[in-house]
């Protein structure tokens, strides 16, 4: 991995008594794809705006390119946001609301024009470039959004729930074309979202937030194949939770049937864990082999792609 | 069942009731065009009675003084009701008292105010004149462009001030270029209906004007002219202030509902 581009140090957010973020540690490299996942209330945005810069760290630093930014407003960061609603200027046209934030550098007007117009060719927009944002789809909207912080080439692109606004089909292909963008433009993105699916399709690593605190962080396929916590296990994709106990280093459930898995070093014989399977993981037989369970069908859900099975084992929790 | 009056009924009701709200109006409008200016009798359609308005040099004289008075305390309210809107919409968490006594120029009786102020400049040692009257009038006009103006702060996106610090802008320029561009049909429908509640306003204006005939105003002359009974002169100088102040209303209620595309 490149040396960190950004680094938070233990920054902690405290509104009142309510601590937002609660000591949260990360490196960020250059040119990343960095997904922060969390629940509502999981401090994921206001740690984002701590990034921008519309909050202050009330302890911790955060730094960029080794320099202590914790402290320079907004206006005054490498740093771009995309906010969630897209904030387009009402009143301004695509191609104004683009050129906007050169404006503010001060460049010269030819090269403002050059650079908002690569940039909607970019995003696929000149034939738009006189609407208002009001005579655009919700895609669109999205797009100008993306250009108008793109064009100012941040070192930082910070992303609020950026597909949080459109339907099912669409989020599905801007998925890949932000992916696509981040790409060309070797820009590093940090993206929020609580949508884990998003986060695993779009992110080449994520940390996973929950009440303040940072529970883990990794690759997708770390954090989808080796989630840490009951809550990151939960949170990511679909998981079967069996509860067992350890009587000789076996997990075993109340039923008498025995895991073999790998255990983690923490757990001691005697302790009660739960074991966690993935859907995919498990197949359906009549004859019972090593890892078994025994159960009654009680509901089938077809989805197209796949089948989902409700079964329920004796002494379990439902399982699909 | 049916829970609606026949249709005669109703038509009838609204008939009434509009000429209840338009006859007078009508029959000034129609006075002001009449050739022998009885109220009595019609003897033929004239303009002759504008074209006399035109040649009485104490109202030309009064019209001008209202139009000062109207285009600066409308421009001085403009400007100070809007950044008092911005103002108490930024602070809104901290209270409702701020925002009640904003509002309240608007509620006390004319009569009050138009006392207070007096009593106020008098107290000052001011003398009165013109510019007492339009201080007295940025007082009420203040309170109407603030209300129209937090009306549209309502549904105002304050994401985009955000957004605007986050591509670069200084809060000055977001001020300029951001939340005045996108306020403006507020701030101009509310200025456009400060100036007609200023050009028509009698009682403050009475009060605050001081002695003399120098600062007499558009309603002051009526009233005073009125007191030798109603001329004809009187209905069309009325017919006019009234047809100026419809489109200026009409005009600001179309640019407050359509608004800048966006909004």
């Amino acid at each position: 991995m490149n040396s960190a581009l950004l680094t938070i140090q233990n920054v902690e957010k405290h509104f009142n008594k309510y601590h937002a973020v609660d000591g949260i540690s990360l490196e960020i490299a250059e040119n990343e794809f960095f997904a922060l996942l969390g629940p509502s209330g999981s401090g994921k945005t206001t740690l984002l705006r701590m990034l921008a810069g519309f909050e202050t760290p009330t302890v911790g630093n955060i730094l960029l390119d080794g320099k202590d930014i914790s402290h320079i407003p907004p206006n005054h960061r490498p740093i771009n946001l995309m906010f969630q609603s897209y904030a387009l200027f009402p009143h301004m046209s695509v191609a104004q609301n683009i050129a906007y934030g050169l404006e503010m550098e001060k460049l010269p007007k030819t090269e403002i024009k050059s650079r908002v117009d690569e940039m909607m060719e970019m995003v696929q927009l000149p034939h738009l470039a006189g609407r208002k944002p009001e005579q655009l789809s919700g895609g669109q909207r999205q797009r100008v959004a993306l250009a108008r912080s793109l064009v100012k080439r941040p070192r930082l692109l910070l992303l609020d729930e950026p597909l949080g606004a459109l339907d099912k089909k669409l989020r599905g292909e801007m998925q890949l074309e932000l992916k696509r963008i981040q790409n060309q433009f070797g820009i590093t993105f940090v993206v929020v979202t609580h949508d884990q699916e998003e986060a695993l399709v779009m992110a080449d690593r994520v940390a996973i937030l929950k009440d303040g605190k940072l529970l883990q962080h990794g690759t997708p396929l770390e954090i989808y194949e080796y989630p840490q916590t009951r809550f990151a296990a939960d949170f990511i994709g679909v998981m079967n939770f069996f509860p067992a106990r350890m009587p000789d280093g076996t997990p075993t459930t109340a039923d008498g049937a025995a895991f073999k898995a790998s255990i983690p070093d923490a757990i001691r014989d005697g302790d009660e864990v739960l074991a966690a399977v993935r859907p995919e993981r498990l197949h359906l037989g009549a004859t019972a082999q090593d890892n078994s369970l025994t159960g009654t069908v009680r509901a089938i859900a077809y989805h197209g792609l796949d089948l989902s099975r409700c079964i329920s084992t004796r002494r379990s929790l439902p399982s699909r | 069942m049916g829970n609606r009056a026949p249709l005669p009924l109703t038509l009838t009701i609204l008939v009434v009731v509009f000429a209840f709200l338009y006859l007078p109006i009508s029959v000034l409008f129609g006075l002001s065009f009449n050739e022998g200016g009885m109220p009595t009798a019609w003897s033929g359609f004239s303009v002759k009675w504008y074209f006399l308005l035109f040649q009485d040099q104490d109202i030309i004289h009064a019209a001008l003084n209202t139009l000062v008075v109207a285009v600066v305390s409308t421009i001085l309210a403009a400007i100070l009701g809007t950044l008092l809107a911005i103002g108490v919409e930024i602070r809104r968490r901290k209270g409702r008292l701020l925002e009640t006594m904003i509002f309240a120029p608007m509620i006390i009786p004319d009569i009050v105010l138009a006392i207070a102020l007096l009593s106020f400049f008098s107290l000052l040692d001011v003398t009165m004149g013109l510019h007492t009257i339009i201080v007295s009038h940025v007082v009420f006009n203040l309170a109407f462009v603030c209300s129209v103006v937090r009306a549209r702060l309502k549904s105002f996106d304050w994401s985009i001030v955000e957004a605007s610090t986050d591509l670069g802008a200084p809060i000055l320029v977001t001020l300029r270029r951001i939340v005045i561009p996108v306020l403006m049909p507020a701030v101009v429908a509310g200025s456009l209906l400060a100036f007609t509640l200023s050009v028509d306003e009698f009682i403050i204006a009475f009060f605050t004007a001081g002695a003399g005939r120098a600062s007499t105003t558009l309603p002051m002359q009526i009233f005073s002219m009125i007191r030798f009974g109603v001329t004809p002169e009187i209905n069309a100088l009325s017919t006019i202030v009234m047809i100026v102040s419809v489109v200026i209303l009409a005009i600001s209620q179309r640019i407050n509902r359509g608004g800048l595309p966006g909004q």
